[in-house]
C-alpha cells in the first residue's frame, strides 16, 4: 500500500505533566523505566495515602533491587484487583507476599506477592519541596498506627472539626 | 552547533532511552541524571517518525532506510533523504540515538 500521503517525519517535545496517562500506560512506562535499573518520577493521582501523599505530589519510586522490604514502606505495585500500578504502604511481609494498606484507607489491599512490587518511594515532592515525613524511621510507627485504622479515624474527626459553616448551618 | 547526520553510517537508539508505545503513540522518556522522569520533557513521534524509528536497528544506514521508505511511501528518493535526515539530526542533537551499530 502505498503511503504517499504520509506526513513528514516528526519529533514533538511534550512536558510529562501534558500527558494523561491511564494507569495501564502509567504502568508501562513505570515497568521499563525500573527495569533498567534507574528511578521514575512522575505524579501521584488520588487520595488513598493522604495526607503524607497528597494528590498532585511528585513520587520518586526506586527499583527495589537488593534493598529489603520493610513494614513502613511506601511502594509502588501491582494491583491484585485491576492490574493497575498503586503507591501504598506496607503493613507487614509473609511468606512472599506482601500486606499493603493506603493510610487513608479503611481495609488492607488484598495481599500481594512480593515480586509485584515495582519499587520504593524514595522522595515526595510538594509544589517544589521535599516532603520528608512519612520516608524516614517514622515510616514504621505509621504503618502501625495505619494498620490499625488510625489516620481513618483521626481524619474523620479532623472532617467533623473543620468542616465549612456552611455545611454545619445546614444540618 | 548541531550534529550532522552521515548518511552512510550507522545510528541507534540510545540505552538512555526508555521507548513505549502508549495509547497508539511512540513516547520516548530519556533517562536524564540516572532517573527516568515523567515530569521532564519527553518525546513522541508521528507516524512517519515511527517508522524511521522501527529501522534504527543498526544494520541500515539512514541511506537505506530512506531508500526502504522511498519504495514504501511511493516518494521522491531524495526528498525522503532529507526527511530521514532531518529527524535523526534532531533525535541526534537530543542524544536519543547515537552513532554505533553493526549489532
Amino acid at each position: 500500500m502505498s503511503k504517499a500521503a504520509a506526513d513528514k517525519p516528526g519529533l514533538r517535545v511534550v512536558r510529562g505533566g501534558e500527558l494523561s496517562l491511564s494507569g495501564e500506560s502509567l504502568l508501562a512506562l513505570l515497568e521499563a523505566v525500573l527495569a533498567k535499573g534507574v528511578p521514575f518520577r512522575f505524579r501521584a493521582r488520588g487520595f488513598s495515602m493522604s495526607p503524607l501523599i497528597k494528590d498532585g505530589d511528585v513520587l520518586t519510586v526506586a527499583p527495589c533491587g537488593e534493598t529489603r522490604l520493610r513494614p513502613g514502606d511506601a511502594v509502588a505495585f501491582i494491583s491484585p484487583l485491576n492490574g493497575k500500578p498503586i503507591v501504598h504502604r506496607i503493613i507487614c511481609l509473609d511468606r512472599g507476599f506482601v500486606v499493603v494498606k493506603g493510610d487513608n484507607v479503611a481495609e488492607p489491599d488484598d495481599l500481594v506477592p512480593e515480586r509485584d512490587i515495582l519499587g520504593i518511594v524514595t522522595s515526595v515532592e510538594r509544589e517544589g519541596k521535599k516532603v520528608r515525613f512519612g520516608l524516614g524511621a517514622e515510616k514504621r510507627l505509621i504503618a502501625f498506627f495505619s494498620s490499625r485504622g488510625f489516620f481513618e479515624k483521626l481524619l474523620s474527626v479532623a472532617r467533623r472539626i473543620f468542616r465549612p459553616a456552611t455545611q454545619r448551618r445546614g444540618r | 552547533m548541531d550534529p550532522k547526520i552521515k548518511m552512510d553510517a550507522l545510528y541507534v537508539p540510545s540505552s538512555d532511552v526508555v521507548a513505549r508505545e502508549i495509547e497508539g503513540e511512540l513516547i520516548l522518556v530519556p533517562i536524564t541524571s540516572g532517573i527516568g522522569d515523567l515530569e521532564d520533557e519527553l518525546f513522541t513521534l508521528n507516524e512517519t517518525g515511527r517508522d524511521i524509528w522501527d529501522k534504527l536497528d543498526g544494520k541500515r544506514s539512514p541511506r537505506a532506510i530512506a531508500a526502504e521508505l522511498a519504495a514504501e511511501y511511493s516518494a521522491v528518493p531524495g526528498e525522503i533523504e532529507e526527511d530521514v535526515r532531518g529527524l535523526l539530526e534532531e533525535l541526534l542533537k537530543r542524544r536519543i540515538v547515537v552513532e554505533g551499530g553493526g549489532r
